[in-house]
């Protein structure tokens, strides 16, 4: 097994990021397209293994025309949001229904002008599955959520006369487990399909992508990510209240509470410094706390799908990406990008890329040598490019 | 010059060293094994340099040159081939990176402060008539519907503002005589614990609520406020609304466009502290539209700052005998000023005695009141 590597540097890529920026904020959002080219280009030539990189194809040229339909629409939906409600409903509606539509167009363009020494990769699945993936599994999840109310909107009535009192709150609560068990299994299923869509469909040059990732491990996955969000969540809100009680106590809180609807007291320097230290540190903590949730989520499920997908069988993947360490990178990406006013951000990128592929071992024993790109249909690409400047992330992690 | 590198069969993955150089205006590029290519100079293309990433040179039957060697193939292309250093040469040189940094953040300060009220005020009065009054659409309805309830205000009382309001007010706007001022009279909040408010629709109509007639203790004073709701229509204020809120998340979904969504959590605070800011200017904007025309109407400005001080007043009894707390409000008095979409009413009152001032002493016309109205 090899691990990736990533050869920037955070210094090298801010004065790229920053000069991106300029040019953006000088043409008036004209130089998007190149910027977003530059920055692709950087990330995708500095991700090696074993000498060989990764290549952004895509020109500004190209992506332009794509952008300005983009930037079009986006900036109408904008207007007729302010306008009516109505009216931004339906044209929320109208993004829904194309929007997996988007997301398999965005992802062939993406494919397709990606390479790997010398070789291209391409997305061949179809628009059925996008539209299974991300429209009709999606709503699958949020009816099975309200499937236990539901039911008991409609058993309740029925048997409400006949029924005791205890028989009513046991209906309640098998509706409820009903519910939970229902879309958490859902969920489960719906990441194992996602992952069979976007890995199935990938192809390197002539090489196909295979994984046998199955309902059962993304069920195991998301249900300790439950277990692991409850008990946190509820040992902070018990740490949160022995600390306020402890500091302020009720009726610091209470004081502070009149001082505020009282506009004149508001003298009261050291109440409103202490009430702003209180709620600063409790919110904090909460996306401190949610940052690590979502690394633990995420770097299992990354664990798991590279451990069970392969290239043409013979090359194999592993993630030895840690929980603590990504939720260490994130927490202190997040201050670092808040702190400096958004002035961090290229570094902040650079650290989690170099992350990220440091942590991505491939197994290069069968070698990279047979691989020739395969040639493509030239398809309408301006389809492509709308789908792309949407910059839909459907997030895998390659 | 030798120049090492590898080289890839067009689509191929597999590499084999290789070397390349110049002998006059051909190149030349020996591969391990054997094969050897040359050719003219124009035919090769070669990608743009960016950081120290690995430069890639495309032969014209589709093969590639790649070499980690960005100087040499810098130094050794420079006088042959046009090859687009420009943007290199801003990521290259720490004076210019310094520049882009400063320019950043004055241009960015500077948009968001001045650049996007100015643009949305101009592109606001460009627009036709039809664009406001689309705007103001079925608000009428929606406010009747599920906020106001019928005036309970005597009709010989309305009726009396309503006189004054066409003799003395209307004729002050006869310039912008498109929009069609109408006053209409509502209840909002129930008997004793009405709230106290006036309202401008885009389209010209101008909603006083009971509370506010019956806390006004004098014709004055509705006159005032009305104006005050005027300078919001005659100012576009609505529309203005519209397209800066526009401008600003097209912006900031530029700007951030590919981070993380980790930064969000971040904007959503910044983007609130703006868009409030700019109500603010509106706000200061439509108190300066009615004590100008104040003047003009020979009504004394002190009328504005009488009925503001008595609201305030009425608003903070009522709170407190509730106990209603002022949402999120009330950390500290400045963060409370950045956070109110009105002026704070200190400085509103104080504009009005300077406002009044004038007016004892009998002017038409009243410099602006020198401090920035206008605070970030």
């Amino acid at each position: 097994m090899q691990a990736l590597r990533f050869e920037g540097s955070g210094f090298e890529y801010f004065k790229i990021w920053i000069v991106n920026l300029l040019l953006i904020l000088i043409t008036l959002g004209l130089y998007y397209p190149w910027a977003k080219v530059r920055n692709h280009r950087y990330f995708y030539a500095n991700s090696t293994l074993e000498g060989r990189n990764f290549e952004y194809h895509a020109t500004g040229k190209q992506l332009f025309v794509g952008y300005l339909i983009a930037m079009a629409l986006f900036i109408t939906y904008v207007i007729i949001q302010n306008i009516s409600p109505v009216g931004s409903m339906v044209v929320l509606l109208v993004f829904l229904l194309a929007l997996p539509w988007i997301i398999w167009r965005s992802l062939k363009f993406n494919f397709r002008m990606t390479s790997f020494s010398n070789v291209r990769f391409s997305f061949e699945e179809g628009v059925g599955g996008a539209y299974v993936n991300y429209m009709l599994l999606p709503i699958a999840f949020f009816l099975a959520l309200y499937v236990g109310p539901i039911v008991m909107a409609i058993l309740l009535p029925t048997l409400g006369e006949s029924a005791s009192s205890g028989m009513t709150g046991v209906f309640i609560t098998v509706g409820i487990i009903i519910s939970l068990v229902l879309a958490i299994y859902l969920f489960a299923f719906m990441k194992k399909n996602n992952t069979r869509y976007m890995v199935g469909g990938c192809r390197y040059g002539q090489g196909c992508f295979f994984t046998d990732v199955e309902t059962k491990g993304f069920l195991i996955i998301l249900l300790k990510t439950i277990g692991f969000s409850l008990l946190s969540f509820f040992l902070f809100a018990l740490l949160a209240g022995v600390v306020v009680s402890a500091t302020v106590g009720l009726e610091g809180l209470v004081g502070i509470q009149q001082s505020i609807s009282d506009l004149d007291a508001m003298g009261d320097i050291f109440a409103g410094s202490a009430f702003l230290v209180i709620v600063g540190s409790v919110y904090l903590g909460f996306i401190v706390l949610t940052l690590i949730i979502i690394a633990y989520s995420y770097t299992r499920q990354r664990t798991y799908i590279y451990a069970n997908s392969t290239l043409d069988g013979n090359i194999n993947f592993a993630s030895t990406l840690k929980m603590s360490s990504m939720a260490w990178v994130m927490i202190s990406n997040f201050f670092a990008v808040i702190l400096s006013l958004g002035l961090a951000l290229a570094w902040a990128k650079v650290r989690m890329a170099r992350l990220i592929l440091e942590n991505t071992q491939v197994n290069t024993d069968a070698g990279f040598e047979q691989y020739i790109t395969q040639k493509q249909q030239e398809q309408s690409s301006l389809g492509e490019q709308i789908g792309d400047a949407f910059d839909v992330d459907v997030g895998i992690g390659f | 010059m030798l120049i090492q590198g590898k080289w890839h069969a067009q689509g191929s993955a597999a590499q084999s060293s290789a070397t390349l150089r110049l002998e006059s205006d051909r190149f030349v590029i020996e591969i391990e094994g054997g094969l050897s290519f040359s050719g003219k100079l124009e035919d090769l293309q070669i990608s743009d340099r960016l950081g120290n990433v690995e430069r890639k040179l495309t032969l014209e039957d589709g093969s590639i040159f790649s070499t980690q060697d960005n100087k040499s193939i810098d130094r050794l292309f420079k006088d042959h081939k046009k090859i687009n250093y420009f943007i290199h040469r801003l990521e290259s040189h720490f004076a210019w990176v310094a520049i882009a940094i400063i320019c950043i953040i004055v241009f960015s300060f500077s948009f968001f402060k001045w650049g996007v009220p100015w643009v949305s005020s101009k592109i606001a009065h460009a627009l036709p008539d039809k664009a406001n009054e689309l705007i103001a659409g079925h608000t009428l309805d929606f406010l009747d519907d599920y906020i106001f309830d019928e005036s309970q205000l005597e009709e010989q009382n309305k009726e009396k503002i309503r006189s004054r309001f066409r003799s003395r007010l209307i004729p002050l706007e006869e310039k912008n005589s498109i929009i069609k001022y109408k006053l209409l009279f509502r209840a909002w909040g129930d008997g004793e614990e009405g709230i106290p408010n006036a309202f401008a629709l885009p389209s010209g109509d101008i909603i006083l609520t009971d509370k506010f007639v019956e806390l006004s203790e004098s014709q004055d004073e509705i006159d005032a406020v009305i104006l005050h709701e005027m300078g919001h229509v005659a100012h576009r204020h609505s529309l203005e609304m519209v397209i800066e809120s526009t401008l600003v998340t097209t912006v900031v979904m530029m700007i951030t466009g590919d981070n993380s969504g980790f930064v969000d959590m971040g904007l959503g605070v910044g983007s609130l502290l703006v868009s409030s800011n700019y109500s603010r200017g509106h706000e200061s904007e439509a108190d300066l539209y009615a004590f100008e025309h104040m003047l003009v109407a020979k009504i004394d400005p002190q009328a504005f700052s009488d009925i503001m001080n008595r609201i305030t007043a009425y608003m903070g009894k009522v709170e407190n005998t509730e106990e209603h707390e002022e949402e999120g409000g009330g950390l500290s008095s400045s963060l409370l000023d950045y956070l109110s979409s009105h002026p704070g009413t200190a400085e509103r009152v104080d504009r009005a005695m300077w406002y009044s001032e004038c007016f004892k002493k009998g002017l038409l016309v009243c410099n602006a009141v020198d401090e920035d109205n206008n605070k970030f």
